[in-house]
Order: C-alpha cells, then sequence, then structure tokens
C-alpha cells in the first residue's frame, strides 16, 4: 500500500523474549522491508519509557502504521492503542505479533524461534498495511443492575450497588435468601454463627428501597448489550400464566452469583451413601447441628464419628480439582462434635490436609491437639465402610489403607460423614446460555482472564462471583461480589460506554438476501429489510464476533478490522516471508 | 457496408474444453448473420480450418477480440494462450474453464501419474495390455511425432495470460455474448480492465424468486433425488445444497428454474475470493447441532465436498490443488 509509514517495535520482555528470539535479527529484518520507516527493539515496550518512545516516534517520523511485537493481544493490545491516541494517530492503525506466548514461550530452539517471530511480524506487517481508521461508539450506561443469586455473593454485590443509589434487580429462585450459607451453622475458622452472618444481610436486602427481590423467580431471556440489556423475569411460583405476568426490566449489567450444589454422595458405591443408614453428607449434619442434636438414625448419640474427606473432589472419576472448603469444615465438625459430646471419638479420614486460608492453619493445629485422630489414605485408594457385627460394639468399620504408617487400619464408627464437594449447578448451562458465558468442562463459569479479569467474562456488561467460578470459601465469595459490584458502579459513573468499533456491516450493494445469516447472530442484531431484500446488521447490538462474516456466502457481511483481505493479507505473511 | 468502418477481427479458441462454449457461439443462431456482417472471423477450429502457422503469421494485435474457452492444462493450451495474447487487442476468458479452470480443473486433486493410471491402465473401458502411454516424442521411421506435453497443473486463462475480460458460465449464456458483442461493436464504452462481463455484480439469489425465510438451520441434508421438492421454497430450506449463495447472477438462474439447485459454475461474485470456501464455511456455520459427533453425522451426508464446493473452481481457489 502506498503512503504507509510503518514503525515496528520488538519487544524483549526482559528476557521473556530476547533469551529464546533473537530481537536484533528481527529488527535487522524488518528494517529493510518497504514501508517500514523505523524499527526498534526495547526492554519493556509497555513500560512507560517504552510507550512515549512509540508516541515521540509517531509524532517525530509521522508514522501512520505500527506494530508491536510483543505479548497477547490480551495482555497489551489496550495499552497500545492508547499511545497510538496519545500520539494523535487512530487506535486502530495498531497491529501486534504475540512473540511471546505464540512463539518465545513455547519454543527452546533461538534459532527456530526468531524465524517464526520473522514470520509472526511480517504478517502483521502485511497486515497493518490494509488496517483502516475505525472510531468507537459511545452508549449510554444504564444505571440498573440485575443480579441472578441469592446467596451471601448475590446479596453482598446487590447491596454494594442498591447503597450507592442505584436500582437493583435480586432474582433468587427459592422462595428464600441465603443460599447455600443458610444450610450451615457455624463457619470455619473463627466458628461465626453463619445465621448472625446472614441475618444482617438478608435484613439490609429486605430493607434497601432501592433493592427489588424476586424470590421464586428465574431469569429467562436477556437481550441487548452492554450499558443496554432487558431482561425477563418469571416467577416459579406455580400460579397460573394470566395471574404470573413476567417482568420485564432495563438494565446496563449484570452479576451472576448462582452458587453450586453438594456432590451427590451416592455417586461413590461403595460409601454406602442411601443404603447405610449412618453414612450422611456434611450438609446433613450441618442440619443436625443446626437442630441442636447430633444423633444416629436410631436417635442415639454416636460414640465413634469418621469424617471422610474429599468426597467427590480430587478424584479422577469424579471432578479433579479441590473443593477447597471441606478440609476445614471437617476440622470445624469435630470442633462441633466435640463441644456437643466430648465423649465421642472422631478419626478425620483425609488424603491431604488443606488449610491454605487465613487462620486455616492455626485452626488445623487446635483441632489436632483436641484429640482427633487423622488418618491418611491414598488418592484412589477409597477407605471401605462395612456394616459392622453385633460383637463389634459400633454400627460400622471403615477399613483405611493408612498411608503414613502403611498400614490397614480398621476404625469403628457409628455415624459417618461424608464431605461432600462442590459441583457447578444442573442448570448452569442454562444460565450460561442466557447471559452468554462459557463454561469450563466441570460445569464452571469462565471468567474474562483467570488471573487479571477474575470477575469479567468475554460478554460485556456480565460479571461472575462467588462459587458459581469455581469452589471458594466465604471470604472470596464476598471479595468477587464487591470486586464485580465495584466494576460496575466504576461504569455507572462514568454514565457512558464506549463500544469497540469492531462490529459486523453488510454491504448493501452485494447482499443478495439468501439469509443464510438471519438466524446465526448470538446477539440478535441482525434483522432482514423486508423492503430491501437485504440484511441489515444494529451495529449497536454486534459485538464483532464474526459469525455472520464467515457464514455469509457472498462476501456481503464484512467484520470490521477482520476483512477478508486484512486475514488473508497476514495469512500471505506467514506463508511468503522474504 | 462500403465506406463504413472497418469490420472487426474475431477469433474463438478453445484449449481444455469440452467443446460446449463453442456450441454456446454457435447458438447465436441466426444472429450469426448480424455478427458475420459486423465481424470477420478470422480463427475458429470448431468451424473453420485455419491452423495456427496462420495465426502466427498474423501481426501482433491483428484480432480485435479473442473469446478463448477453456483451461491451460498443456503445452498446447499455453502455447495458444500466449499466441493468441499476443495477436489480440482484447482477451476475454469465456466460459468457466477459462474464468477459473472448470470441470478440467478438478484434476487439480490428482498429480498427472494418477491421472494416467486412471486412464490407460485402470478405467474399467481400457484394454492396453502393452501399457502404453503417451510420451511427448516418439520416433518413427518417417521421423519424430510429438505431442503437447501434459502438465500436473490445470490453470485459468488469468493464471497463464494476462486477460481482459471475463465472461462466465458453462457455457455462458449465449444472450449474454450478444449483449456484448454488440457493445463492443457499438463502440460503447467498455468497462475496466479485469471485469467479468455478461453477468450481474450479486449472486443468483438476487435474482432467484424461490421463497427465502430466515429457517436455514439445518440437521439433514439431502441430494435432489432424495426429496420431493416442493418447487416453490429456498433449495436450502429444502436441506439441498444450492451453490447460488455464493455464485455470481447473470444465467437467469436457468438450472434453479428448472428445479435443479445451482452448481455454481458462474463463479464468484463479486468480492469473493474463493466460493468453495465461502459456501464450506456458510453451510457449517448453519448446521443445528452443537456435539461435535452430530455435526460429523450431518456432514457425511455432503457427499464430495470438494466437487461439489470446487467443482468450477479449483484451480483459482486458496487450495489450488493436491500437494505434490
Amino acid at each position: 500500500m502506498k503512503n504507509c509509514r510503518i514503525g515496528v517495535y520488538v519487544c524483549m520482555c526482559g528476557t521473556n523474549i530476547a533469551k529464546i528470539v533473537d530481537v536484533e535479527a528481527v529488527v535487522k529484518f524488518v528494517s529493510e522491508l518497504p514501508n517500514v520507516v523505523l524499527a526498534k527493539t526495547y526492554k519493556y515496550m509497555c513500560s512507560n519509557p517504552g510507550q512515549e518512545m512509540i508516541v515521540q516516534d509517531i509524532k517525530d517520523n509521522q508514522l501512520n502504521r505500527v506494530v508491536v511485537a510483543a505479548c497477547s493481544p490480551n495482555m497489551h493490545e489496550r495499552t497500545f492503542r492508547n499511545a497510538l491516541r496519545a500520539a494523535g494517530l487512530n487506535q486502530y492503525l495498531l497491529e501486534m505479533a504475540n512473540i511471546r506466548e505464540q512463539c518465545s514461550w513455547v519454543h527452546t530452539d533461538i534459532k527456530e524461534a526468531t524465524e517464526k517471530a520473522r514470520a509472526l511480524v511480517y504478517a502483521a506487517i502485511c497486515r497493518v498495511e490494509l488496517h483502516e481508521e475505525l472510531e468507537s461508539m459511545s452508549v449510554d450506561m444504564c444505571p440498573n443492575v440485575l443480579v441472578i443469586g441469592g446467596g451471601i455473593a448475590g446479596m453482598t454485590a446487590a447491596l454494594e450497588i442498591a447503597d450507592a443509589g442505584n436500582n437493583v434487580y435480586l432474582v433468587e429462585k427459592n422462595d428464600h435468601l441465603g443460599g447455600n450459607l443458610a444450610r450451615v451453622d457455624l463457619t470455619a475458622p473463627y466458628l461465626y454463627s453463619a445465621r448472625d452472618l446472614l441475618t444482617e444481610k438478608i435484613t439490609r436486602t429486605n430493607n434497601n428501597k432501592k433493592l427489588h427481590i424476586y424470590l421464586q423467580s428465574k431469569v429467562t431471556n436477556l437481550t441487548g448489550y452492554i450499558g443496554n440489556f432487558k431482561a425477563t423475569i418469571n416467577s416459579l411460583n406455580g400460579k397460573p400464566p394470566e395471574k404470573n405476568k413476567p417482568a420485564e426490566v432495563e438494565i446496563g449489567n449484570v452479576v451472576v452469583c448462582t452458587g453450586y450444589k453438594e456432590f451427590d454422595a451416592s455417586r461413590i458405591v461403595h460409601y454406602g451413601y442411601g443404603k447405610l443408614p449412618n453414612v450422611i453428607t456434611s450438609f446433613e449434619l450441618e442440619k443436625m447441628i443446626r437442630a441442636g442434636r447430633i444423633v444416629t438414625k436410631e436417635g442415639k448419640i454416636p460414640r465413634h464419628v469418621a469424617i471422610i474427606h474429599c468426597v467427590g473432589s480430587r478424584s479422577q472419576e469424579f471432578h479433579t480439582y479441590c473443593s477447597r472448603v471441606c478440609c476445614m469444615t471437617a476440622l470445624k465438625y469435630a470442633h462441633e462434635i466435640k463441644s456437643a459430646n466430648p465423649e465421642c471419638y472422631i478419626s478425620d479420614v483425609y488424603i491431604d490436609m488443606h488449610a491454605f486460608g487465613k487462620g486455616h492453619e492455626d485452626f488445623y493445629c487446635r483441632s489436632s491437639e483436641a484429640k482427633t485422630l487423622f488418618l491418611m489414605y491414598e488418592k484412589g485408594d477409597r477407605p471401605v465402610i462395612h456394616k459392622a457385627t453385633s460383637k463389634d460394639n459400633c454400627e460400622m468399620l471403615i477399613e483405611v489403607n493408612e498411608k503414613l504408617s502403611g498400614e490397614v487400619i480398621e476404625i469403628p464408627a457409628d455415624l459417618v460423614i461424608l464431605m461432600v464437594g462442590m459441583e457447578a449447578r444442573e442448570d448452569s448451562h442454562e444460565v450460561a446460555r442466557i447471559v452468554n458465558i462459557s463454561q469450563d468442562k466441570e460445569g464452571w463459569f469462565i471468567e474474562s482472564h483467570p488471573k487479571l479479569e477474575p470477575v469479567a467474562t468475554t460478554t460485556d456488561g456480565i460479571f461472575i462471583a462467588g462459587t458459581c467460578v469455581a469452589p471458594k470459601d466465604i471470604p472470596d465469595s464476598v471479595a468477587q461480589a464487591r470486586a464485580a459490584a465495584a466494576r460496575i458502579l466504576a461504569r455507572i459513573a462514568k454514565e457512558k460506554i464506549e463500544v469497540d468499533a469492531l462490529y459486523s456491516e453488510v454491504n448493501e450493494n452485494l447482499c443478495s438476501g439468501c439469509r443464510l445469516c438471519n438466524q446465526l447472530c448470538p446477539y440478535s442484531a441482525i434483522e432482514f429489510l423486508e423492503d430491501k431484500k437485504q440484511s441489515h446488521i444494529i451495529s449497536a447490538l454486534c459485538k464483532g464476533c464474526g459469525v455472520c462474516v464467515a457464514a455469509c456466502p457472498s462476501s456481503a457481511i464484512n467484520g470490521r478490522h477482520f476483512t477478508d483481505q486484512q486475514v488473508l493479507a497476514q495469512v500471505d505473511g506467514l506463508f511468503v516471508i522474504p | 457496408m462500403e465506406g463504413s468502418k472497418p469490420k472487426l477481427k474475431l477469433a474463438v479458441y478453445w484449449a481444455a474444453a469440452c467443446g460446449g462454449c463453442c456450441v454456446s457461439v454457435l447458438d447465436v443462431h441466426e444472429k450469426l448473420f448480424d455478427v458475420v456482417a459486423a465481424a470477420d472471423l478470422v480463427f475458429w477450429p470448431i468451424a473453420f480450418d485455419i491452423k495456427y502457422r496462420d495465426v502466427e503469421e498474423m501481426p501482433d494485435q491483428n484480432i480485435d477480440v479473442t473469446l478463448f474457452n477453456g483451461a491451460v492444462r498443456n503445452s498446447e493450451n499455453e502455447h495458444m494462450a500466449k499466441l493468441l495474447r499476443k495477436k489480440s487487442k482484447i482477451l476475454v476468458a469465456y466460459g468457466s474453464c477459462s474464468h477459473l479452470g472448470g470441470i478440467p480443473g478438478l484434476a487439480n486433486f490428482s498429480t498427472k501419474e494418477e491421472l494416467f493410471r486412471r486412464v490407460y491402465s485402470e478405467s474399467e473401458s481400457t484394454v492396453n495390455p502393452d501399457n502404453v502411454n503417451p510420451l511427448p516424442e516418439f520416433e518413427v521411421k518417417e521421423g519424430v511425432l510429438s505431442l503437447p506435453d501434459f502438465y500436473n497443473d490445470v490453470r485459468s486463462l488469468t493464471q497463464v495470460v494476462e486477460v481482459d475480460y471475463f465472461i462466465p458460465g458453462c457455457p455462458p449464456q449465449t444472450e449474454r455474448l450478444l449483449e456484448v458483442f454488440t457493445a463492443i461493436v457499438s463502440g460503447a464504452e467498455l468497462p475496466p480492465k479485469g471485469s467479468v462481463i455478461g453477468a450481474g455484480t450479486k449472486t443468483q439469489c438476487d435474482d432467484c424468486i424461490r421463497k427465502k425465510t430466515e429457517n436455514k438451520r439445518i440437521k439433514k441434508f439431502y441430494r435432489p433425488w432424495e426429496i420431493q421438492d416442493d418447487g416453490v421454497s429456498c433449495f436450502m430450506e429444502q436441506g439441498v445444497i444450492c451453490m447460488g449463495p455464493a455464485t455470481r447472477e447473470g444465467c437467469g438462474y436457468r438450472c434453479i428454474k428448472g428445479n435443479a439447485p445451482c452448481r455454481g459454475c458462474y463463479g464468484p461474485p463479486t468480492g469473493v475470493i474463493d466460493p468453495g470456501a465461502k459456501m464450506m464455511s456458510s453451510i457449517a456455520s448453519i448446521i443445528d447441532e452443537k456435539e461435535p459427533e452430530e455435526i460429523s453425522r450431518v456432514l457425511e451426508d455432503v457427499v464430495d465436498p470438494a466437487g461439489l464446493f470446487y467443482r468450477f473452481s479449483l484451480p483459482v481457489s486458496l487450495i489450488r490443488r493436491k500437494l505434490i
């Protein structure tokens, strides 16, 4: 392309890139290419001096295209776009070549990695020549917020946002607030009462005028885009539909806090759950504790209690992950049972003791002093529960292949407590579909970035918090809920939101109205204009995902910033590197 | 016609072609009299006995318009393409083979050796006990006999020489040819070099009057004989793959009028580089299944996808040919 003045910046990323990629060789190679005005390396291109260098170069050399060869655009595209803006250049005249994640981090041979870096940078140069100036759109941010789930996370987020003066619609499918926490007695490690924690929240939630609570309800539809969503809330109270009109609410952001469900212990057949009456789950024990009596099914006070860890967690057959809260909860049970019945012998059968959180290690030390018998078993080598005979003087016998002693140990038990892990709710895929977010293979919702964007999702305006993302304890859930609320409040404060200019558009001169694209848009952005017999994309609804661009057989739909010409030029660049 | 401007010199040539394109020129019927009134046909192997040598002896740019049909598959085709380029003011790639590589271009899914093995030894009708294969040169007592060199690649005309215009179709509609011819004779302003002429800019769907709704999600593909076509609704909505959405309009959607789905001979519409890839991408998008196994099951019903989607366009497509 004529009149292209390209600046190429090859980042060393400390030694992250420079250790494997010969950055000087890459610079030398690109310097000799037509249209490349200058090429430089720098230790950290994303640092302030790095960005300032780019800004200065753009001004001094009238650059009109910039290629940054560094990390993933997910990481720093925004940073460098801002640098272009600061220099008065349209931010879309940038292209990044990922020579870190896609090159230096995955190769060990300097020669090959350098060759690949050259190809990636050359492809980026071929692409950037075809970049066009694009303008972002600005839309109003509706200050109302929808919170799905009325557990501790949902209530925390809802209160935070409502206390700041915004309308919040809190939708809970049960007939009461509190979620899983409402089923718990005390909390580890400080033994605070869950009821006390919750009552305060529930009272505040009920009394807040800005907080509109929909119990026994669920969100059945969500349309629109960040700042301008419309949600449909349906009641589940079973009344006939004519008396049960769904509510339609307008919102700008959504927080999903749908929580978890416990693992179904009957799936592990040889623990005998559901067959042996005194094998119970942790939640069944909580219920007993809340009722004030820990007894066997026969109404007797148990003399021997065994607690088995990792039921459904950390196993190849069920869930490979750790459910994080069960170890401390098990120790809490030892405390609670001991204080209710000091005569009771407690065995704690575990794989590893995960005491990772604040105060947890101390709690573990205190528990081990409280005469609890700890028995360690090998992952995959589960203890076996038998019914005892009459001469054993107990209900059941548990055979444990004890790892530390290397011996098979048989322990008596009148009551066995299975520490059931957390798993994604059975309706989580439905929620994911309605709010348009993704799930991992276990069903947990996926965050936009696991480290840097833990509560955002890939759908702008949809946030996730609490145990619907992954197993976690109360402080982490609350922190996430507040984080999501803070993100939303910051956006509400700005009143407007800039929408990326990367939307798709239909070229009227090319669309023949075949209608192949009409039902494909996940954002309902495509309409069919009957008078023109052509399809049309509502740009404010389009997120630029490209589904319709790929589906259009006549190239009538153009994905801005991802045009056929741009993508093909990049592919050509990879293969025909000079 | 005395005293009027000199008559145009017109040539028609066939390279790797079936002859249908030349017949489409003959199909002007009595309009041929109008043609010959305005033009002299100086070279047309299907109709007159004019030798290659005669063409070679013409001055450069002697021919006003050459309609070149057929793909370039051997050294003779290539020689004639280059020769006619030199001798013609306007070189037109006429018909799908010349335009895109066409049906002969499907041979690019095989190598020359595979083709020869099939044709000269394995085909059901071949009797070749001595295993005789064509050779470029063969010595007999009268001298050396030669055959054109058979290439591995089939190419479109524009992959060999510079082409001024493209008239698509298998074969092109004779009416369209007459329009183009009339335009040239009348001295009307010609479109920019490299244009597709004698056709529209959009796709078949723009012309086609079959009823099109948004209901384009597909759970099962059918071949045309497997369904009772209702004659009214879009073929795609009946599960029959029609190349119309990725094919340039201009033929008057004649196949679809005859209740057969479009095969794609008019090639890509404006802006499309690879109609086969576009159509595959489109088909993949509209499959109404989520699980990979289900999607595979749906796709199994697409018989011979390479031949279906690239029937006319393989040599000019992104994949171009099988790797050698």
